[in-house]
Order: structure tokens, then C-alpha cells, then sequence
């Protein structure tokens, strides 16, 4: 059955002029899914959770969050929505219990068992006052102040910005925790990394407009590992290009790239796991003298995206 | 419409400057009223400047915390991540700048009449020190009334126009700028035409580009009507002026 969608977001355009903005953006949040948006900076991550929030308004198209409209509705639409602002200031009151205590009563909440936890888990000293905090300090607080009510949807603006480390593998636990509750959470990053380790699916976004929008299962099956080498000589590498020509020609399927450096005498090739073992049999008939290997990452596929359109 | 979470919120980013500067306007009062030395001048110094300038400090700070600052540093989105509609924001930052300058001036009020009451400041004293003469009697509680509303009125219109400018910039340098120039002519103007109404005819005019001149202890002393006409524009422009920004606030972009 198709899980019904969260966020609707129809042919939204909003034009900053001199080309900044964003521009026809078309997609759709599943129920219960987790969503990244990713993009270089400027490109148009913030603005686009903005509307989503019912704090700007579109020139032309709709965002609708499980059916209301998120300019009109905004009141009503943030009833069920936790955010985490990109920019972090905290209003003048004081030291971070205060603010907290706020911002439950503006919630309407009384449970507060739960923000406890979560201050638990992300060792935050409430009682300093808000405006000597750290940066990596002023973010946990946003996390728990956007989660401590258990929204049903979560829009987080870069959320990990100026974690240490653990703190962003704490953070991905509990976006994940909350997917598994059937939560849905729209994120934005430059961090390939958050985004592989917990998006169903993710849209690429570049100067306003959207690239491409890739599944989980999309990225994960396409070329995986990527192997850069260099043969020994000249002799070898005119030999080794055929054998390798002949081998991607074998699997006409696209999941197979060779990048060749001539002058170097190195190949960089992408291929499925499931080839490994005939690739390195090919490899065994050259002498190689240099191999190393990198992840098929989000971030590969991202940045080839990008030089390819930049190319085009 | 109105959110007592918020409103706390806004008393705890202005609640301290509120009770300094309530608390200088007091003192001042009470020293011009009870000293022999000072009293020609209750009205020309406190009356003609202190109850203008004061006020106008913490109006020019407050009303820019109300919103610009808050929409610059990006802290307003917490409070609109919750379920609040922006008119009840406005509403209630509304509340609070009128609620403080009503107080301040409830508080100078009963501060004078209580002091009045003891020793009755005789009006040609009063007036000598501003430049009125021909007075009779002694000062009353109705009088004290009529000045401090008379000054309170202005006061919200003042306030009004800086909520506006505060409610529409999203910069605090744009709000505070053109606050501060609206405030600061205001009041700087009606200082000098304090000293036309002395005798040099020539800075009398300053009061023309003063909104301080809508507030008239002159008419209340002398039993004039004018100060009733005056504060109805005043009002009117409170009123305008707050409307305007709490609709423009719940119109615009906010980059947050």
C-alpha cells in the first residue's frame, strides 16, 4: 500500500532576483520516511524549509503539510512540528532552564520526563546562561527544545552543525529512533555523511533548483566501489585499457565507469560489489603499482552530479 | 489572543530596564516636587522634558527588542515553531508596551499625588518657572491626573510609531535607526522649544517637529481645553501606528 504523503511541496517558486531563490520545486515526504535535502550553500535548503514553516511565503505554487497549507495554517500546521532553526539565537531570557521552560509552556507541555532524557543523553548544562554557551552547546539545546515534545514531524535545518562527533552519532540515533516510531523527519546538510546513515531518500539542490532525487535503494545499487590503480608502463597501460574496455563492454548495464589519467597510466574504475572477484582476475594479469579503493559514497554521487551539470 | 508564555518572555528580556528607568522617573519626580529649591522647575524640567525623555529611553529600547532584534538574531523562531498565530505574537508584545508605560505613568502619578497631598505646590510658583503668569490656587490631585495622561498618551504614540518601525524591519540597525531619529528629534525639539516658551522666540518652532508637542500641562494648568484635542490625535496615532505593524508583522517574510 502507498504510504500517504506529509509534505507537498507543488511547483514552489519564490525569486530573490539576481538568481537566488528557489525555482519550481516539485516532491512529496512519505509518511513515517526521513528526507535530506542537500545542496551547496546559497543553494536554497533554508529557504525551502521557511516555507514549510509558514514563516515566508511563496511567489507562485504550494507547501502542504498533511493537507493544510503551511502559510495559512501555520499556527495549526506547527502543532505537529519540531524545528530546528539553521541560524541559532536564543530569545533574552536568561540561562537555558528558563528558556526551556518557555518554550514548554508555549508547547503546551507537561511532560517533561522525556526533555529530561533528552538532556540526559545530550550533556547539556541547562542552568548556564543561554548566551555563554558554545556554539556545539546552543545547537543540543535546539535539538531538545525541537524534539522534546515528540512531534510527529520534524524539520531540521542542518541539524548537526557544531557536534562534536559523538554528539552527531547521538543525534542520528535519536532521528533514527524517531523514523522507527513512524515519525517523519525532512533534514537538510552538507554532510554526506548524516544523510547516508539515516535518509530513505534525497534530493540534491543546486543555485534554486532541484538536480536530482535519489532513493536509498537507488544510490545503494548503483557502481559502489570505486578502485583507483596504476600499471607499471606504457606497454601495460594501452594493454590494460582494452581488457577493461572489454569488461565493461561485457556488462552493457550502466553500473560500470572508467575514468582514465594517460599520463599517469592511471585508471579509476566503479563497479558493483557482485564483480569484484572478475575485475581483480583482470587485474592479476598486469603489474600494478599502486591500488587504493574509496567508498561509493552519497558524496560521490553528488559531486559527480554537479561537475557533470557544471560541465553541461 | 494574547500568550501569557510570551508575554513572560518579554518581561524578562525588558523587565529590568522598565524598573530602572520607572524608578529614576520617580525619584526624579519626587525630588523635584519636595524640594523648595527645585519646585518652580517641577514643570518646566520634569513635566517639560524628564517626562518625555525617560520614557522615550525605554520605548527606544524596548519596542526594538519586540521584534527586529529578535527576527535579526533569529531567536523569534522559537517562539513561532510553537503553535502561536503572529497576531497573537503581535498582540502580546502589543500588551506589554502599552501595559509598562501605563504602569510607569500610574506609578509617577501616585507617587505625586501622594506627595502633593502633604504640601500643595502653590500654581504660581508652578508657573512662574515655566513661564506662565497670572495663576491662582494650589496644585490638584485632578491636575496631576491631567498632565501625567495628558503625557502618557504621547508616550503611546511614541511607543507606537517604534513598535511599528520594529515590527517591520527585519534588522534591528533599520528599526533602531529610524526609531532612534524619530525619538531622538522628538525629544531633542521639544527640549528646545522649551526654551522658545523662556523667551527666545527664535527655538519656539522646534515644537512643530516634535510629537511631544501633542502633550500640553500649559492648557491643563490654565484650565485649557487644548490638551483634550491634542491627545485624541495622539491616540489616533497610537492606534494607527500599532495596527499598522501588528499587520504588517503578520504579512511579512520572516527570515528565521
Amino acid at each position: 500500500m502507498e504510504k500517504e504523503n506529509v509534505i507537498e511541496v507543488e511547483h514552489l517558486t519564490k525569486d530573490y532576483k539576481r538568481g537566488r531563490g528557489i525555482f519550481d520545486f516539485t516532491f512529496q515526504v512519505k509518511k513515517g520516511s526521513v528526507f535530506g535535502l542537500i545542496g551547496t550553500n546559497g543553494s536554497g535548503k533554508t529557504t525551502t524549509i521557511r516555507h514549510m514553516m509558514g514563516f515566508i511565503k511563496g511567489d507562485s505554487g504550494s507547501v502542504r503539510i498533511v493537507g493544510m497549507d503551511a502559510w495559512r495554517d501555520a499556527a495549526k500546521v506547527k502543532k505537529l512540528v519540531g524545528y530546528v532553526p539553521g541560524q541559532i539565537d536564543f530569545p533574552d531570557v536568561g540561562t537555558g532552564t528558563s528558556f526551556l521552560r518557555i518554550q514548554a509552556e508555549l508547547l503546551g507541555l507537561k511532560d517533561f520526563s522525556y526533555m529530561n532524557s533528552l538532556i540526559d543523553r545530550f550533556k547539556i548544562d541547562i542552568t548556564a546562561p543561554l548566551n555563554r554557551m558554545s556554539k556545539g552547546m546552543k545547537q543540543k539545546m535546539a535539538v531538545v527544545a525541537a524534539f522534546m515534545a515528540q512531534p510527529d514531524i520534524y524539520l531540521l535545518d542542518e541539524p548537526s552543525t557544531g557536534l562534536d562527533p559523538l554528539m552527531r552519532d547521538t543525534l542520528i540515533e535519536l532521528i533514527l529512533e524517531q523514523k522507527a516510531e513512524g515519525k517523519t523527519v525532512f533534514m537538510s546538510s552538507h554532510v554526506f555523511k548524516e544523510l547516508e546513515d539515516t535518509c530513505d531518500e534525497v534530493m540534491f539542490i543546486h543555485n534554486g533548483h532541484i538536480v536530482n532525487q535519489v532513493k536509498r535503494s537507488q544510490y545503494e545499487s548503483d557502481p559502489h566501489e570505486t578502485y583507483s590503480f596504476i600499471v607499471a608502463s606504457e606497454e601495460e597501460y594501452l594493454l590494460c585499457r582494452e581488457a577493461i574496455d572489454r569488461f565493461i563492454q561485457r556488462y552493457q548495464d550502466g553500473h560500470m565507469e572508467c575514468w582514465r589519467r594517460h599520463r599517469h597510466h592511471q585508471f579509476t574504475v566503479a563497479l558493483p560489489t557482485t564483480r569484484l572477484n572478475e575485475f581483480f582476475a583482470l587485474l592479476s594479469q598486469f603489474t600494478v603499482s599502486k591500488l587504493g579503493s574509496e567508498q561509493y559514497s552519497l558524496e560521490k554521487y553528488y559531486t559527480t552530479i554537479i561537475e557533470r551539470r557544471e560541465v553541461a | 489572543m494574547f500568550s501569557f508564555p510570551l508575554f513572560k518572555q518579554t518581561v524578562k528580556a525588558n523587565g529590568l530596564i522598565w524598573v530602572v528607568l520607572t524608578a529614576v522617573t520617580a525619584i526624579l519626580l519626587v525630588q523635584f516636587a519636595v524640594l523648595e529649591m527645585t519646585q518652580n522647575l517641577l514643570f518646566l524640567i520634569f513635566y517639560g522634558v524628564m517626562a518625555m525623555l525617560l520614557p522615550a529611553v525605554f520605548i527606544l529600547i524596548s519596542s526594538n527588542k519586540l521584534f527586529a532584534s529578535q527576527v535579526d538574531r533569529g531567536s523569534m523562531a522559537y517562539v513561532l515553531s510553537t503553535p502561536i498565530r503572529r497576531s497573537k505574537v503581535a498582540l502580546t508584545q502589543m500588551a506589554f508596551s502599552v501595559l509598562t508605560i501605563a504602569l510607569m505613568f500610574v506609578i509617577t502619578t501616585i507617587a505625586h499625588i501622594a506627595v502633593n497631598a502633604n504640601d500643595p505646590l502653590s500654581l504660581e510658583l508652578a508657573g512662574s518657572g515655566a513661564g506662565i503668569t497670572g495663576l491662582t490656587g494650589d496644585l490638584t490631585t485632578e491636575m496631576i491626573v491631567k498632565v501625567n495622561l495628558s503625557a502618557m498618551v504621547v508616550c503611546l504614540a511614541m511607543s507606537g510609531v517604534c513598535y511599528m518601525f520594529s515590527a517591520i524591519f527585519n534588522q534591528s540597525k533599520y528599526s533602531l535607526g529610524f526609531s532612534g531619529t524619530f525619538v531622538g528629534v522628538s525629544v531633542l525639539a521639544n527640549m528646545l522649544a522649551m526654551f522658545g516658551s523662556l523667551g527666545v522666540e527664535a527655538l519656539e518652532n522646534f515644537k512643530y517637529v516634535s510629537i511631544c508637542t501633542l502633550y500640553d500641562y500649559q492648557s491643563i494648568l490654565t484650565g485649557g481645553d487644548d490638551w483634550i484635542i491634542k491627545g485624541a490625535v495622539a491616540l489616533a496615532i497610537a492606534v494607527v501606528t500599532y495596527v499598522v505593524g501588528s499587520v504588517w508583522f503578520c504579512k511579512k517574510d520572516l527570515p528565521l
